[in-house]
C-alpha cells in the first residue's frame, strides 16, 4: 500500500465535487485545480464549505458526486490512509499517549520507512523543537504543539499538505511568526500546500493563489494582489478587505469605460475592469484609493467624484485614519488616509467631496443586497 | 475491599499536603475514620482470626488467639486447585466480558454519538438487568440451561453433548454466568472512556497512513486504556471472589467450586474460621499483587 | 417474607431460593463482623465451657415473644396471616413475632454463636435447630431448662423422641416437627429412564441412565446416613458408626460425584431441581415432597424409604439463655403440643408430628391426611428409620470437613 515517498508536491484537481450532508448541502459544485508546488489558500467564512473541501481531499469525507485527482491519480474512492496527503489539524490532534518524537514518527512507522526516529528528529529540527522530543504534547504551548503537528505531517513528505486553520488558536504575534515560518518551510520543501483559513490577511500574506469560497462554491480565485485589486463579486469585495459600492443603471458607454449615474454623479469604470457593461451594475472602490477635499475638485474623465458628504466619524488606527462620510442618497463611504501628517480635513461635520481614479474602480458581476449600505 | 485498599493507597500516594494542613486534616478526617473503622479494623481482625488455633478444650468453632502461620500453608496445600480455578475463571470471564463489551461500548460511545436517543436506549439496556436481583437472574439462567430445556436437548440431539452430559454445573456454565453477571461492570467504564474519545485522533491516525485496524491498535485502544483498566479491575476482582455463580445452588457443581465457595463452606459449614480467614487474606493479597502488577505493566498510572 | 410471593410455583421457588440466599449472604457479612468482634473479645473471655445464667423473664409484664424458625414451617393463610399463631394470641393474649430467619443450622449457628457463648439475647426467645444442633447448644449450656408447670401438654410427646443422650427427658428441647429423609423421585421421568416404577435401594440411584440426574441433600446426617445404612451401618450406634465407616460412605458419595452420577448437593433449593426436571431422583425430605405434589396438582413425585432405611431427625424448640420471654415461649410450645393444634399444623406443613393424639384429631379434619404415612407414620414405617448418633466435636469437625470436601470438589 505504501506510496512512493515523494519529495516534490503533486497537483490537486477537484472535478464537479458535490457534498451533501443530511439536511444541507455543504458544497454545491466545486471545480478546483491546485498546481504542484503551490501554496494555495481556501478562504471563506465559517460554514462556507472550505473545511469540508479539505476533508474530502484528505479522504475523511466521501463526495456525494465528483472526482478527486492527486498527482493525476483518481483518489476519489481511496481511504484516507492510502492517500499521499497529510493534514495539520486545527486542533493539532497530537496523540496524547505518545511523546512528541513518537507523534512525529507515527506516519513513518505506519509506512515502514527506515529509521523513523532519526527522520522524526530531523523534522523536529526543522521546526526547532528537537529539544522537546521527549515531552508529552500536553506539556507544550499552543505554538509548540502547532509546530509538532506541522513536523508530524511534513516528515512524511506528502504530495499535498493540508492545513486546516492551523494558526487559528494562536495569538496575533505568534501567528505572524508562524505564518512566516510556514511560508519559509513551504518554499524550502517545495510541497503543495492547501491552506484553509478564514483570515484574509493570512491567506493573502502566504498564498500564491487564493480561492474565496462562499456558500459551497468558489466565488473567485487568483493571486492575492489580483483578487484585491479587482474583486468580481460583492462578497469578494467585502470579504477581502473593505469596499465602497455604488449601484446604478449604465448611462453611457465609451470605448474604454462604462458609466453609471448615482445621485447626480457620473461614476465610471474601465471596461476591462467591469464584469457587466449593461443594466444595473455595482461599481466599487477601495477606501485607501480615494481622497477627499473640502472643495469640489475639477471634473476629469479619469477621476470619479461624489459629494458633498459630511464626515460623521473619524477613527485613528495608527498607520491610517478612517473617515466615514455620509453622502446624501448614497449612504456612508469609507476613506482611509495615510497618517502622514497632512490630512485634508480632520474635523467632524465638515462637508467634503470624495474622489478616486477611474482606474481604481471595479465593476462587479452582482449587486449588493437591497437595504445594505453601499 | 481489595479494590478499596488499592485505590486508597493510590490516593494517599498522590495527595500533597499544602500549607493549610489543619484544614486538610479536618477534611480528610471523616474518610480516614471511615477507612479505619470499616477497612483497617476488620482487616486486622481478619488477620488475627486467620492465625488462631483450635481450642484444645473447646467444641466446634472454638478457637483461641495464636500465631499459627501454618494455617496459611495448610489452606494453600488443600485449596490450591480452587485458587487456581478462581483466577482462571476470573481471567477467562474478564477477557470474554472485555471482548463482548468493547464493541458494544464503542458503538454506544462513539458510533451512536449523533443519535443521543439511541445512546440512552442502549445504555438503559445495559443497565436494565440491574433492576432485577442478581440472584434471580442467575437462577433464571439455571432454568434456561436446565437438563430438560430445549437448548440442552438440542445440543444432545445434535451430538454436541453426550446424552448424559448437561450444561448446568459445568465450568462453561459458571464462566458464562460470571461473564453475564459482570458485563455491565465492564461496559460502563469502557463506555465512559470511549464516550470521551476525541475522534479527531482517529482521523489524524488514518491521515498518517494507519489502516483502520492500525488506528484501533495504535490510537483507539491506548486512549481507551483507562476504561479497559477500570473495567477489567471492576470485573476481575469481584469475579475472583464470587461464590454465587459457581455455587452448586446456582450454576456450578462440586467440580466448579471457587475460592469464595471454599471460604463460605469453611466459615458457615465447617465453622473453621481461621482457614476461612486465611483464605480471605490470601485472596485479597493475590488480587492486590495481580492488580498492582497489571496496572504497572499496562503503564497507565497517569491515565487512571 | 412470603406474603407477596408470585403465583407460579416455579417462579415462587426461585424467589424463595433467592430470598433464602440473600439471608445467607447477609449472614456471611454478619458472621464476619461477629467473628471479628469475637476475635477481639476472645483475649479476655474464658475458654472454659460457659457457666451461663438465664436472663430475667419479663413474660408477666410483656405478653410477647419472638420465634425464629425455618421458612414455610408454620401454617399461613392466603392473606399471609398465621392462623394458629392468631389462635394462640386469642387464647393467651401473647403476640408472637414470627421470623423465618433460620435458614441453615450451620449458618444460623455462625450468626448467633458469639451471643450464645456470652449468654446474650440472640434476638429470639424461641428457635428450632435440628436435633444435632440442639444437642450442641445443650451440651454447651446455651439453653434454658423448661418449667414443667407451664408445659402440661409435654406428656403428649411421642415416646420415640425421648431417651436421646443429650436430653433424655426433654427438659431443654422439645421436638417441633419430625423430619424423614429418603428417596424422592419424579415418577414418570424415573420410569422413562430406568423402566422401573420406583427406586428401592441405593444402587438404583447409580443406574447409568440416571447419570447427572441424581441430587443429594447438603445436610450431612441425612445424605451420609442413608449411604451408611445402605452399607449396613447402624447410624444410631457408636460401635457401628465409626469414623472408618463414615469415611467409606464419604468415599462412595465422593466417587459418584466425581463420576458425575450425583450432579447436585443442595440444601432447601434441591426442590427447584426436582420441579424443573434437572433431578430425577433425590435424597430428600418427606414434607417437601407432599408440598411439591400439592403445587404440581398431581402425584408427580414419589417418596420411598430405601429398603435399608431412611434417616429421621427432628427440629426442636429451644429457649436460648439470653431469652427474656421464657414463660411465653413455654406457653407456645404447650399450645402446639395440644393434639388439635398439632393436627392443624401437620395438615399444613406436612412433616411428621411428634404429638400423640394429633392423628386422631387429623382423622376428624381430613381422613386422607391421617392415613398419610409421611405425616402420621405407623410403627412399622418408623421401624425403617434411624436417627444419626450424637457426634463429639472432634468427630463432627472431621465428618463435616470430609463431607464439605465432596461439595467443594478437588
Amino acid at each position: 500500500m505504501a506510496k512512493e515517498f515523494i519529495a516534490r508536491g503533486a497537483d490537486l484537481e477537484l472535478k464537479k465535487i458535490r457534498k451533501e450532508f443530511p439536511g444541507f448541502t455543504a458544497i454545491e459544485e466545486l471545480d478546483l485545480h491546485v498546481p504542484a508546488g503551490e501554496f494555495f489558500a481556501l478562504l471563506g467564512p465559517s460554514g462556507c464549505g472550505k473545511t469540508t473541501t479539505l476533508r474530502l481531499v484528505a479522504g475523511l469525507e466521501t463526495p456525494t458526486s465528483g472526482q478527486i485527482f492527486i498527482g493525476g491519480e483518481d483518489e476519489t474512492e481511496t481511504k484516507p490512509h492510502e492517500r499521499p496527503v497529510n493534514t495539520v489539524f486545527q486542533s493539532y490532534a497530537l496523540f496524547p499517549h505518545m511523546n512528541v518524537l513518537e507523534n512525529v514518527a507515527f506516519g513513518l512507522r505506519q509506512r515502514k520507512i527506515d529509521e523513523p526516529l532519526v527522520k522524526a528528529k530531523e523534522a523536529l529540527n526543522l521546526v526547532q523543537l528537537a529539544h522537546l522530543a521527549d515531552r508529552k504534547p500536553q506539556q507544550l504551548s499552543g505554538g509548540q504543539q502547532q509546530r509538532v503537528a506541522l513536523a508530524r505531517a511534513l516528515v512524511n513528505r506528502p504530495s499535498l499538505l493540508l492545513l486546516d486553520e492551523p494558526l487559528g488558536a494562536l495569538d496575533l504575534k505568534l501567528r505572524r511568526e508562524m505564518q512566516i515560518e510556514l511560508k519559509a518551510i513551504q518554499m524550502e520543501v517545495g510541497l503543495t500546500f492547501l491552506h484553509v483559513t478564514h483570515d484574509q490577511e493570512e491567506a493573502m500574506d502566504m498564498a500564491d493563489t487564493v480561492a474565496v469560497m462562499n456558500k459551497g462554491r468558489i466565488e473567485q480565485m487568483g493571486a492575492p494582489e489580483a483578487l484585491y485589486d479587482r474583486p468580481k463579486t460583492v462578497f469578494v469585495s467585502k470579504f477581502l478587505g473593505q469596499s465602497n459600492l455604488l449601484v446604478g443603471e449604465v448611462e453611457s458607454t465609451s470605448a474604454n469605460s462604462v458609466s453609471i449615474e448615482v445621485a447626480g454623479n457620473k461614476i465610471s469604470v474601465p471596461k476591462t475592469r467591469a464584469e457587466k457593461h449593461t443594466g444595473k451594475i455595482a461599481i466599487g472602490f477601495r477606501p485607501e484609493k480615494a481622497t477627499f477635499t473640502n472643495k469640489k475638485p475639477a471634473a476629469s474623465s479619469s477621476t470619479n467624484i461624489i459629494g458633498p458628504g459630511e464626515i460623521i466619524d473619524i477613527r485613528f488606527t495608527g498607520v491610517s485614519n478612517q473617515y466615514l462620510i455620509e453622502v446624501p442618497e448614497l449612504g456612508n463611504i469609507t476613506v482611509f488616509a495615510q497618517n502622514i501628517g497632512k490630512s485634508p480635513v480632520t474635523e467632524l461635520g465638515e462637508k467634503v467631496w470624495i474622489s478616486w481614479s477611474v482606474e481604481h474602480s471595479f465593476g462587479l458581476s452582482d449587486l449588493p443586497n437591497t437595504g445594505e449600505a453601499a | 475491599m481489595a479494590f478499596a485498599a488499592f485505590s486508597s493507597t493510590k490516593s494517599n500516594g498522590t495527595s500533597k499536603p499544602k500549607k493549610t494542613g489543619r484544614v486538610v486534616i479536618a477534611l480528610l478526617a471523616p474518610g480516614l475514620a471511615y477507612l479505619g473503622a470499616f477497612f483497617l479494623t476488620p482487616l486486622i481482625a481478619l488477620i488475627m482470626v486467620s492465625l488462631q488455633a483450635q481450642d484444645p478444650y473447646g467444641g466446634i468453632g472454638d478457637y483461641i488467639p495464636a500465631f499459627e502461620i501454618n494455617n496459611y500453608f495448610l489452606v494453600i496445600t488443600e485449596y490450591f486447585p480452587h485458587m487456581f480455578r478462581s483466577f482462571s475463571y476470573a481471567l477467562i470471564a474478564t477477557i470474554l466480558a472485555l471482548l463482548i463489551s468493547y464493541p458494544l461500548a464503542y458503538f454506544i460511545g462513539v458510533k451512536a454519538r449523533p443519535y443521543p436517543l439511541l445512546q440512552k436506549l442502549m445504555l438503559t439496556l445495559v443497565i436494565a438487568p440491574f433492576f432485577i436481583s442478581f440472584l434471580l437472574r442467575t437462577l433464571a439462567w439455571k432454568q434456561i440451561f436446565s437438563n430438560e430445556s430445549w437448548i440442552v436437548t438440542t445440543l444432545q440431539d445434535t451430538g454436541l453433548l453426550e446424552a448424559d452430559q448437561y450444561v448446568v454445573g459445568t465450568p462453561f456454565m459458571v464462566i458464562f454466568g460470571l461473564t453475564y453477571n459482570f458485563i455491565p461492570f465492564m461496559t460502563l467504564p469502557l463506555y465512559t472512556s470511549l464516550e470521551r474519545l476525541d475522534t479527531r485522533y482517529l482521523e489524524a491516525g488514518s491521515d498518517l497512513y494507519a489502516s483502520p485496524s492500525k488506528v484501533f491498535r495504535k490510537v483507539t485502544l491506548p486512549l481507551s486504556m483507562p476504561g479497559i483498566i477500570s473495567g477489567t479491575l471492576l470485573t476481575f476482582i469481584p469475579i475472583a471472589g464470587d461464590y454465587i455463580n459457581a455455587s452448586g445452588d446456582f450454576l456450578g457443581s462440586s467440580s466448579t467450586a471457587m475460592l469464595g465457595n471454599v471460604i463460605e463452606a469453611n466459615y458457615l459449614q465447617i465453622n473453621d474460621y481461621p482457614s476461612a480467614s486465611a483464605l480471605s487474606v490470601l485472596l485479597m493479597g493475590a488480587i492486590l499483587i495481580l492488580v498492582a502488577g497489571y496496572v504497572k505493566k499496562s503503564g497507565t498510572e497517569d491515565l487512571l | 417474607m412470603n406474603q407477596n410471593l408470585p403465583e407460579d410455583p416455579q417462579l415462587r421457588e426461585m424467589v424463595k431460593a433467592a430470598l433464602a440466599h440473600k439471608v445467607t449472604r447477609r449472614a456471611v457479612l454478619g458472621g464476619a463482623v461477629a467473628t471479628s468482634a469475637a476475635a477481639l473479645l476472645a483475649a479476655c473471655a474464658p475458654s472454659d465451657k460457659a457457666q451461663l445464667t438465664p436472663a430475667t423473664d419479663v413474660s408477666d409484664s410483656d405478653p410477647s415473644l419472638i420465634w425464629s424458625n425455618w421458612s414455610l414451617y408454620v401454617d399461613v393463610d392466603d392473606a399471609g396471616n398465621y392462623p394458629t399463631l392468631e389462635k394462640f394470641k386469642s387464647e393467651t393474649g401473647i403476640s408472637v413475632t414470627y421470623r423465618e430467619d433460620y435458614d441453615d443450622n450451620d449458618s444460623y449457628f455462625g450468626k448467633v454463636k458469639d451471643q450464645l457463648a456470652l449468654g446474650q439475647d440472640i434476638g429470639a426467645d424461641l428457635t428450632c435447630p435440628t436435633s444435632w444442633m440442639a444437642a450442641r447448644w445443650i451440651n454447651a449450656g446455651y439453653v434454658q431448662t423448661f418449667d414443667e408447670a407451664e408445659l402440661p401438654n409435654k406428656k403428649n410427646v411421642q415416646p420415640a423422641y425421648l431417651g436421646e443422650a443429650y436430653d433424655p427427658q426433654r427438659t431443654m428441647s422439645l421436638p417441633y416437627q419430625g423430619i424423614l429423609a429418603g428417596f424422592a423421585f419424579d415418577k414418570k421421568a424415573y420410569k422413562d429412564a430406568t423402566g422401573k416404577e420406583a427406586p428401592a435401594v441405593l444402587a438404583d440411584l447409580w443406574d447409568p441412565s440416571l447419570k447427572g440426574r441424581i441430587g443429594v441433600l447438603s445436610e450431612m446426617r441425612d445424605t451420609v446416613g442413608i449411604v451408611l445404612m445402605d452399607q449396613g451401618v447402624k447410624i444410631g450406634d457408636a460401635n457401628s458408626l465409626t469414623e472408618d465407616a463414615f469415611m467409606s460412605a464419604i468415599d462412595v458419595i465422593g466417587q459418584k460425584v466425581t463420576e458425575g452420577q450425583i450432579a447436585r448437593i443442595k440444601g432447601n433449593s434441591y426442590k427447584d431441581d426436582l420441579v424443573n426436571g434437572d433431578t430425577i431422583v433425590a435424597i430428600a425430605w418427606s414434607g417437601d415432597i407432599i408440598q411439591l405434589n400439592a403445587e404440581a396438582g398431581y402425584d408427580r413425585f414419589g417418596f420411598v424409604l430405601p429398603e435399608s432405611g431412611g434417616t429421621i431427625s427432628a427440629d426442636c424448640f429451644v429457649i436460648p439463655m439470653g431469652a427474656t420471654h421464657k414463660k411465653n415461649a413455654e406457653k407456645l410450645m404447650n399450645f402446639y403440643y395440644d393434639p388439635y393444634n398439632a393436627a392443624v399444623l401437620a395438615a399444613y406443613v406436612n412433616y411428621i408430628t411428634p404429638v400423640v393424639g394429633a392423628k386422631e384429631e387429623a382423622m376428624k379434619l381430613d381422613p386422607a391426611l391421617a392415613e398419610n404415612q409421611l405425616i402420621f407414620p405407623s410403627e412399622e414405617f418408623l421401624s425403617l428409620t434411624q436417627g444419626f448418633r450424637a457426634l463429639d466435636s472432634k468427630e463432627e469437625q472431621a465428618f463435616t470437613k470430609a463431607f464439605q470436601k465432596i461439595k467443594l470438589g478437588a
